[in-house]
């Protein structure tokens, strides 16, 4: 059974007169292949993603075929329906096969990388004040850990442009690689090594970042690494050639954008790194020892990368295998180009509408929306609230509200001293969507002055978080 | 994510394809309750536990509501279902809910205490020669990550009986005591540590251990940890009661026996030992740095085990939410006694008439069959094969017969010189299906000594491997 294709050749309810050639319009109208409440106005498929009704339906018929005889699936059909899977996302990406491979989701792929790096007392880690919450804390747990490498954080601050987000990165390299420890040890012959955490897309807010430069600019230093949170990049990007641009290592969710199912990403090691993943983040069956090599050297020779991430553990191989269906239901609603053409125009004309509701502005001001794919940020008229319990009790707040109360979602986030509301445009959102949350959030937010916070953004009387 | 409030909110009914009706007997009749291609012959729930339909349906109706707002159900629902799910589980092993998290499987459990352990130049890991592959995987990184850490193995051999297991358990840790590097360590007035890694039920072989006897064992030396690898334990054993036995830690797979989908395991840290564990792998956005924590004491205290737990990344919700369908389809069926007592007798009969039909014996020659539980081991009518490059062509050659040819399965292995297959009786199968096994395993036995190997145990002229070891 040909599990990477749509049950029929035309979608589910596909429309007789529809020909072959013509795409179905996007917006609303899409809604009808997407599994969401009716009424159920989604601008977040940034976090959690959104599966079209095929896909989940393509899904089902392997589950069943897994469940028909479970050995049967593991051991004799599933190592060639992940090959394929994985051949379908590196070429999507402009990478080799044996450069990739999946794992649960980008922050599981970025922790093997950082649990796998061997690191020395003055090693240093760049991240930004965008970097994702839980990459934070994996870098906080590295430092917290023998022997201690130590943390840099680079500021991203307006005016937001890429020009100045690069400058950013070559400020932040220069003061780590001018620092007292840093020119000691390269001194003493020990120049430690300097791993730059770079997102393709930053979550909250979503901006692009000038990722692809931060990569060259790694390479143009000695011993600096550029790890890429491409957690958004699948799907929202267009035309990523990492062979070109060859970063050394990157990470990216397909359960985001690509339209895969909760717990499926890719992993890409280029086969000059691969010698540093000793290990997937638990070992696995097919984890070779140095010692068991070097007392057979007909073994594989660690670190057996590809065969290693083949098999963790049982887990549910649909979620991997459901990047197929996923694919070809992109192709069906007409290929990468015009979905993202589609959602960036939206973008950028759904945050202008929201900044009108509302009464602000969106966070990209650049003359050309160069920050800008599918997501848009739009500042939210309350005072600045410094203090972590009162950013909780006000993300709480709107967290319930939206969904319960406006059926309705796009998370509100505090950065800068500002509270802002990320935005997704997705194929099945219109410009209306927008306007519903901005009425929303209009509402909320006044609720919020009124009844929870100040206007010195302090928590109201008798409101705890 | 943020710490939203939790929304409490119902789980979805029981299915309506057994509401309100009789259980039918163990055995074939209950195959209707499971997925199986007509025809095919399970005997190795062991190795990936099967779900059964009422379970897959409620699955089902969790993925419906999450697809129909995927933010509503993973900020606002989720938790308290997950909370539900730990106490049930909870319940069953006589632990409290505060001390049970879950995890994806057993390796990767096991392997989040491993790596949380502050290894030390001349500690001790010891396993056994039957320890799980990837777990030994796992103890072997930790000795490549952390030379001078040493490794121990114990050799589990015949007779295979409870008693003569914990000795050899006993003999290995006396081995490790008076070893050179231990006595040195003590000598300068230090206690090395001992980590055990002992199964509750061996995998191949599925053998019962003497698990509590060991981990008592332990308890009554310093600086001895046990860590049990308790993936078959779920459904299958009857009464465990870790507050009782009290382990260091204890990891079990919730989709093998204990019929949730794939794939949920149970992470057991006491409260004791909870500071051990200070990130999950990998590492949550709920991880609190003990630095953070020193700047803003109103930060959650670290390790923030159980919240840590709670979110790992983005994954999908169902398998640890199939907790609660999977045991009310167990309860359904009688309960965790009436089901066990089922399986383990078929277990015992299967496996002698097995033996019948191969003309050769079980591994547990025991009286009282006391290292049987739902497992059995046979041995198969092959000669001694001891190159590794053999065994590969072996096992590929009976995993595709059966599969392909049989439409049957029950994995071969190879221990202590013998061939032996391991059947897992489950509440589908009956005496016939072990007949059938053994029909099965009779002729591709000899087609192996046919074709593919000598008296010696070699590979026949003009027969070459090529399918690689790893």
């Amino acid at each position: 059974m040909a599990i990477d294709k749509l049950p029929n050749s035309a979608p589910p309810n596909h429309s007789a007169s529809r020909s072959a050639q013509q795409f179905p319009s996007f917006g609303h109208q899409l809604l009808e292949h997407f599994s969401l409440a009716p009424g159920y106005v989604n601008l977040n498929s940034g976090s959690y993603g959104t599966v079209p009704t095929p896909v989940i339906q393509a899904c089902k018929a392997i589950t069943d075929e897994v469940e028909a005889n479970p050995d049967k699936f593991m051991r004799l059909k599933y190592g060639t329906a992940l090959t394929q899977c994985r051949e379908r996302v590196a070429r999507l990406i402009g990478a080799n096969l044996d450069e990739c491979v999946l794992v649960p989701n980008a922050i599981h792929g970025i922790n093997t990388v950082l649990r796998n790096l061997s690191w020395k007392k003055g090693d240093v880690i760049i991240k930004t004040s965008v970097t994702y919450d839980a990459v934070d804390k994996a870098t906080r747990f590295l430092a917290d850990i023998n022997p201690h490498p130590t943390l840099e954080t680079i500021s991203i601050s307006p005016p937001y442009t890429l020009d100045r987000m690069l400058r950013a990165f070559e400020a932040g390299l220069k003061k780590v690689q001018s620092s007292l420890e840093y020119t000691t040890l390269t001194e003493q012959g020990e120049r430690p090594k300097i791993l730059v955490i770079v997102d393709a897309l930053s979550s909250t807010p979503g901006l692009l970042m000038p990722w692809e430069r931060v990569v060259e600019l790694c390479k143009t230093h000695e011993n600096v690494w550029s790890l890429v949170d491409a957690a958004h990049a699948i799907g929202q990007v267009v035309g990523i050639d990492l062979k070109k641009i060859q970063p050394d290592f990157f990470i990216s969710d397909c359960h985001k954008w690509l339209h895969s199912k909760r717990g499926s990403a890719v992993l890409y090691v280029p086969l000059r790194n691969q010698r540093l993943i000793k290990t997937t983040l638990h070992p696995s069956a097919a984890y070779i020892t140095t010692e068991e090599y070097v007392n057979d050297p007909s073994l594989p020779s660690p670190p057996n990368f590809v065969k290693q991430f083949e098999w963790i553990g049982t887990h549910d191989p649909v979620l991997y295998l459901s990047i197929g269906p996923a694919l070809d239901f992109r192709k069906w609603i007409g290929g990468e180009v015009r979905i993202n053409a589609y959602c960036k125009d939206l973008a950028i004309r759904g945050g202008q509408r929201l900044a009108e509701v509302l009464g602000t502005e969106d966070m990209d001001n650049t003359p050309d929306h160069e920050l800008t794919l599918n997501m848009v940020n739009v500042r939210l008229p309350l005072p600045a609230t410094p203090k972590r319990a009162v950013r909780i009790a006000i993300e709480e707040f709107f967290n319930r509200k939206l969904l319960l109360d406006w059926n309705t979602f796009a998370p509100a986030f505090y950065h800068d001293n500002n509270w802002w509301v990320r935005c997704c445009a997705q194929v099945y959102n219109e410009v209306s969507d927008f306007e519903h949350l901005g009425r929303a959030y209009k509402h909320l937010v006044a609720e919020a002055i009124q009844n929870i916070v100040d206007e010195k953004g302090e928590l109201r009387e008798g409101c705890t978080a | 994510m943020t710490s939203d409030k939790p929304l409490e909110t119902p789980a979805p009914a029981c299915s309506a394809s057994y509401t309100g009706k009789q259980p039918p007997p163990f055995g074939h009749q209950l195959l209707k309750y499971f997925s199986f291609d007509p025809g095919y012959v399970n005997l190795n729930n062991g190795s990936y536990g099967a779900t059964p339909t009422p379970v897959s349906e409620a699955c089902k109706v969790i993925s419906d509501e999450v697809e129909a707002n995927p933010d509503k159900f993973i900020r606002l629902t989720y938790e308290a279902r997950w909370i539900r799910c730990r106490q049930r589980v909870a319940d069953l092993i006589g632990a409290e809910v505060e001390e049970c998290v879950l995890v994806q499987n057993t390796s990767h459990g096991l392997d989040n205490v491993l790596r949380s352990i502050d290894w030390k130049k001349g500690d001790f890991i010891i396993k056994t020669n039957i320890t799980y592959g990837p777990v030994v995987n796992a103890i072997r990184f930790i000795a490549d990550a952390n030379p001078g850490v040493i490794l121990e193995t114990v050799d589990i051999g015949p007779p295979y009986a409870l008693d003569g297991i914990f000795k050899s358990f006993e003999e290995g840790f006396k081995r490790v005591q008076s070893s050179p590097e231990y006595a040195a360590l003590t000598e300068q007035g230090q206690r090395p540590r001992i980590v055990v890694v002992v199964d509750t039920l061996s995998s191949l072989p599925g053998l019962l251990m003497p698990w509590e006897r060991v981990v008592g064992f332990c308890k009554g030396h310093e600086n001895v940890w046990t860590l049990v690898d308790a993936a078959h334990a779920l459904g299958q054993i009857v009464g465990i009661n870790l507050n009782k036995t009290q382990p260091d830690f204890w990891i079990s797979n919730c989709h093998k026996w204990m019929s949730a989908k794939r794939a949920c395991a149970v992470l057991y840290v006491p409260r004791r030992n909870q500071h051990i564990i200070k990130t999950t792998l990998p590492t949550s956005a709920f991880y609190v740095s003990p630095n953070d924590y020193a700047k803003d004491p109103t930060l959650p205290k670290p390790p923030n085990f159980v919240k840590q737990f709670e979110w790992t990344g983005t994954h999908d919700p169902t398998p640890y939410l199939s907790i609660g369908p999977a045991l009310d389809f167990r309860e359904w069926l009688g309960g965790e006694e009436k089901i066990n007592g089922y399986c383990r007798d078929l277990a015992i009969r299967g496996g002698q008439r097995l033996a019948e039909i191969l003309g050769t014996e079980e591994m547990d020659q025991t009286p009282n069959h006391e290292v049987t539980l739902n497992m059995v081991n046979v041995k198969l009518p092959l000669p001694d094969t001891p190159k590794d490059a053999v065994k590969v062509v072996i096992d590929g050659f009976f995993k595709k017969k059966l599969l392909l040819g049989w439409n049957a399965f029950a994995p071969p292995f190879y221990l202590h010189g013998s061939w032996w297959v391991r059947c897992s009786a489950q509440i589908w199968n009956d005496i016939s299906d072990f007949e059938y096994m053994g029909n099965a395993y009779k002729e591709l036995s000899a087609q192996v000594i046919e074709s593919i190997i000598d008296e010696k145990g070699e590979l026949r002229e003009g027969y070459t491997a090529t399918i690689s070891v790893h």
